[in-house]
C-alpha cells in the first residue's frame, strides 16, 4: 500500500472521480427520494444506462440553429471538467494546477457553462427553451451577490480566495468551524446550491410541467449525444457543488494527505460518501417542502443573501 | 478596519458558540420580520427566547456564574412558556380568524424588500457597536454587535407591520435583544436586578394586552390602519 502515485495522475484522478462518480450520486439521490416517498425507485445505476442509451441515439438540431447549438454542450462539459482541477477533490495539499484559478475562477467556469447552454437554448426558437434560459439568467443574476458575499467571507477568514486555503483553515482548529461567519456562509452556499442544482424549493427536479421549469427547460431541443452531454453536465455540476460544500466548507476531512495509493483510494470513497450524504439531505428537503411560486424565489434568495451578508458583518464589523 | 487585521485567529470554541447562538437569534428576528401569520411569529419568539436561556446556561457553565442558571430557568419559564401562552390566548380571544382581523397582509413592503431593509438596519447596528470594541466579562464583542443589530431589526419589525399583534411581538423581541446585550456586557449583574428587568416585561405584556383588546373592541380589527384618520 505504500506505492506513491505520481502527482499528474492524482490530478487526473480528481477529474475522473468527478466525471465517473457524478451519475452515481444522482442515482443515489433519486433512489433515496423514491424511498422517502414510499416508492421503490429506479436503480442506482440508472443514470449510467440513461447516458449510454442517449449516446447511442441519433442527434437532431432545429432548423436554423447554428454550429453553436451543437458546440454548447461540449463546451459546457469541458468547463465542468476543468473545475475539479481547481478545488480540493482528493488531496488536502494543493496540486500543481490547483492554483491555476481561485474560487472566482471556478465560479467563472461554472457560469460560462450555464451561459453557453442558455445561448444554445436561445438559438432553437423553441418558446420553452427560451423561457428556461431567460429565467435561468434572471435568477442566477440575483444569486450572484450571494456567491460574492460567500467569497468575501472566505477572503476575510483566510486572507486569500483559494479553496485549498479555506479547507486548511477549517481543519486547523475547532474554533474555526463554530465561527458564526463560517456557518452562515456555509448555509448561504447550501441555499445557492439548492438553487443551482434545480431542487425544491426552487424547481422541481423531475417534473414535466414546463411552467415551473428553469434549468430543466433549457435542454428541451437537444437530442442524442448532445442531450446526454447536457444531462451529464448537470450531474457533474451537482457533484462539483457538493464537493465544494463538503470538501471546502463543511467537512474537509478524509482527503489524502500524501501520494500513497491507499490514501488516494480512501479519499475517493470519502468524497463519494460525503457527496451522497449531502445528496440525502437534499432529498429530504425535496420531500419536505413545496415548490415556491416563481415570484417567491426572490424571497428564498433574499434569505440566502441575508445569511451571507450577516456572515461578512460578523467578521468585518463585529470582529468575530 | 483593513483586510489584514480582519483576518485573525478563530476566537475559540466558547466565543464561537456564544456568537452562533446570538446569530441564530438575529436570524429568528428576521424570520419574525417576514412571517405573515401572528401564530408563526409567536412561535419564532418562543424559539428566540429559548435560545437566550441556552446562551445564559452556556455562559454560566463556562464562566462559572451560578446566578445565571436561575436566570435562565426563570427567563425560560416566563418567555418560552408564559408570554407566548398569554399572547396566543389574547389573539385567540380577540379574534377567531386572524386573516379577517388584518394580521396577515399587514406588511407595508414585500418580504424580500423587508429583509433587505432589515439587512441595512443590521449593518448600522453592527457598524455602531462593532466599532466600539466593548469586551464584556462573559461574552464576546460580536454578540454585542449582533444584539445591537437585533434591536434595530426589532424596531424595523414594529415599523413595517400595520397590526398591533406584530408590533407587540416586535416589542417583546426587542426585550430579548436587550437581554442579549445585558448578558454580553454585564453577565455578573446581581440576580435581583436581572429579575427586575424580566418583570418589566410582564408589565409590558399586560399593557400590550390591554392595548390589543382595547383596539380590537373599538375597531374590530387588529390593523392599525384604522388609526390614521383623526376623529373629532
Amino acid at each position: 500500500m505504500s506505492v506513491a502515485l505520481p502527482i499528474p495522475l492524482i490530478q487526473l484522478l480528481q477529474v475522473l472521480t468527478v466525471a465517473v462518480g457524478a451519475p452515481a450520486v444522482t442515482g443515489v439521490i433519486a433512489k433515496v427520494e423514491a424511498r422517502l416517498q414510499g416508492r421503490r425507485g429506479p436503480r442506482v445505476l440508472q443514470p449510467y444506462y440513461d447516458l449510454a442509451k442517449l449516446f447511442r441515439k441519433e442527434a437532431l438540431a432545429p432548423e436554423g440553429a447554428s454550429w453553436f447549438f451543437l458546440a454548447a454542450p461540449v463546451i459546457a462539459v469541458a468547463a465542468y471538467l476543468t473545475v475539479p482541477l481547481l478545488i480540493p477533490v482528493l488531496t488536502s495539499y494543493p496540486l500543481p494546477l490547483g492554483y491555476m484559478g481561485d474560487i472566482l475562477g471556478g465560479g467563472f467556469l461554472l457560469s460560462l457553462a450555464s451561459f453557453v447552454i442558455a445561448t444554445a437554448a436561445l438559438e432553437t426558437g423553441s418558446p420553452y427553451a427560451q423561457l428556461g434560459s431567460s429565467r435561468a439568467k434572471t435568477f442566477s443574476a440575483i444569486t450572484e451577490p450571494v456567491v460574492l458575499f460567500v467569497v468575501f467571507t472566505v477572503a476575510l477568514l483566510t486572507g486569500t480566495d483559494l479553496p485549498y486555503a479555506l479547507a486548511a483553515t477549517v481543519r486547523s482548529n475547532a474554533g474555526q468551524i463554530i465561527r458564526p461567519a463560517h456557518l452562515l456562509a456555509s448555509a448561504a452556499l447550501f441555499m445557492v446550491i439548492l438553487h443551482e442544482t434545480g431542487r425544491i424549493p426552487v424547481e422541481t427536479h423531475t417534473g414535466t410541467s414546463e411552467f415551473g421549469m428553469i434549468e430543466e427547460a433549457r435542454a428541451f431541443e437537444h437530442s442524442g449525444p448532445y442531450f446526454a452531454l447536457l444531462k451529464w453536465g448537470s450531474q457533474l455540476k451537482q457533484l462539483i457543488l457538493f464537493t465544494i460544500l463538503s470538501d471546502v466548507f463543511l467537512a474537509p476531512w478524509g482527503l489524502a494527505a500524501s501520494q500513497r495509493i491507499g490514501a488516494v483510494a480512501l479519499a475517493i470513497v470519502a468524497l463519494l460518501a460525503k457527496a451522497t450524504a449531502v445528496g440525502c439531505v437534499v432529498a429530504v428537503i425535496d420531500n419536505s417542502f413545496a415548490k415556491l411560486r416563481l415570484f417567491k424565489i426572490t424571497e428564498f434568495v433574499a434569505g440566502a443573501f441575508l445569511l451571507a451578508v450577516l456572515g461578512v458583518f460578523t467578521l468585518y464589523l463585529g470582529g468575530g | 478596519m483593513s483586510l489584514a487585521s480582519a483576518v485573525q485567529a478563530a476566537p475559540g470554541v466558547y466565543e464561537g458558540a456564544a456568537n452562533v447562538i446570538a446569530a441564530v437569534m438575529l436570524l429568528l428576528e428576521f424570520g419574525m420580520l417576514r412571517q405573515a401569520l401572528a401564530r408563526d411569529q409567536v412561535r419564532l419568539y418562543a424559539a428566540q427566547s429559548a435560545l437566550i436561556s441556552v446562551l445564559a446556561i452556556v455562559i454560566a457553565a463556562d464562566r462559572n456564574l451560578p446566578d445565571l442558571y436561575a436566570l435562565a430557568g426563570l427567563s425560560a419559564a416566563l418567555k418560552v412558556v408564559g408570554v407566548p401562552l398569554v399572547l396566543r390566548r389574547l389573539l385567540g380571544g380577540a379574534v377567531g380568524d386572524e386573516e379577517a382581523a388584518g394580521v396577515a397582509g399587514s406588511q407595508t413592503m414585500s418580504p424580500a424588500t423587508a429583509v433587505l431593509a432589515g439587512i441595512v438596519l443590521a449593518a448600522i447596528g453592527f457598524f455602531c457597536f462593532g466599532a466600539l470594541g466593548i469586551h464584556g466579562p462573559a461574552a464576546p464583542a460580536t454578540a454585542l454587535a449582533i444584539a445591537a443589530a437585533m434591536m434595530l431589526v426589532a424596531f424595523g419589525l414594529m415599523i413595517v407591520r400595520r397590526d398591533v399583534a406584530s408590533q407587540a411581538i416586535g416589542f417583546f423581541s426587542l426585550e430579548n435583544a436587550i437581554s442579549l446585550a445585558a448578558l454580553v456586557v454585564a453577565a455578573g449583574l446581581p440576580l435581583i436586578l436581572e429579575t427586575a428587568f424580566l418583570f418589566d416585561l410582564l408589565v409590558a405584556v399586560v399593557v400590550f394586552g390591554m392595548l390589543i383588546r382595547g383596539h380590537h373592541s373599538r375597531a374590530e380589527s387588529l390593523s392599525t390602519a384604522d388609526l390614521t384618520r383623526l376623529r373629532g
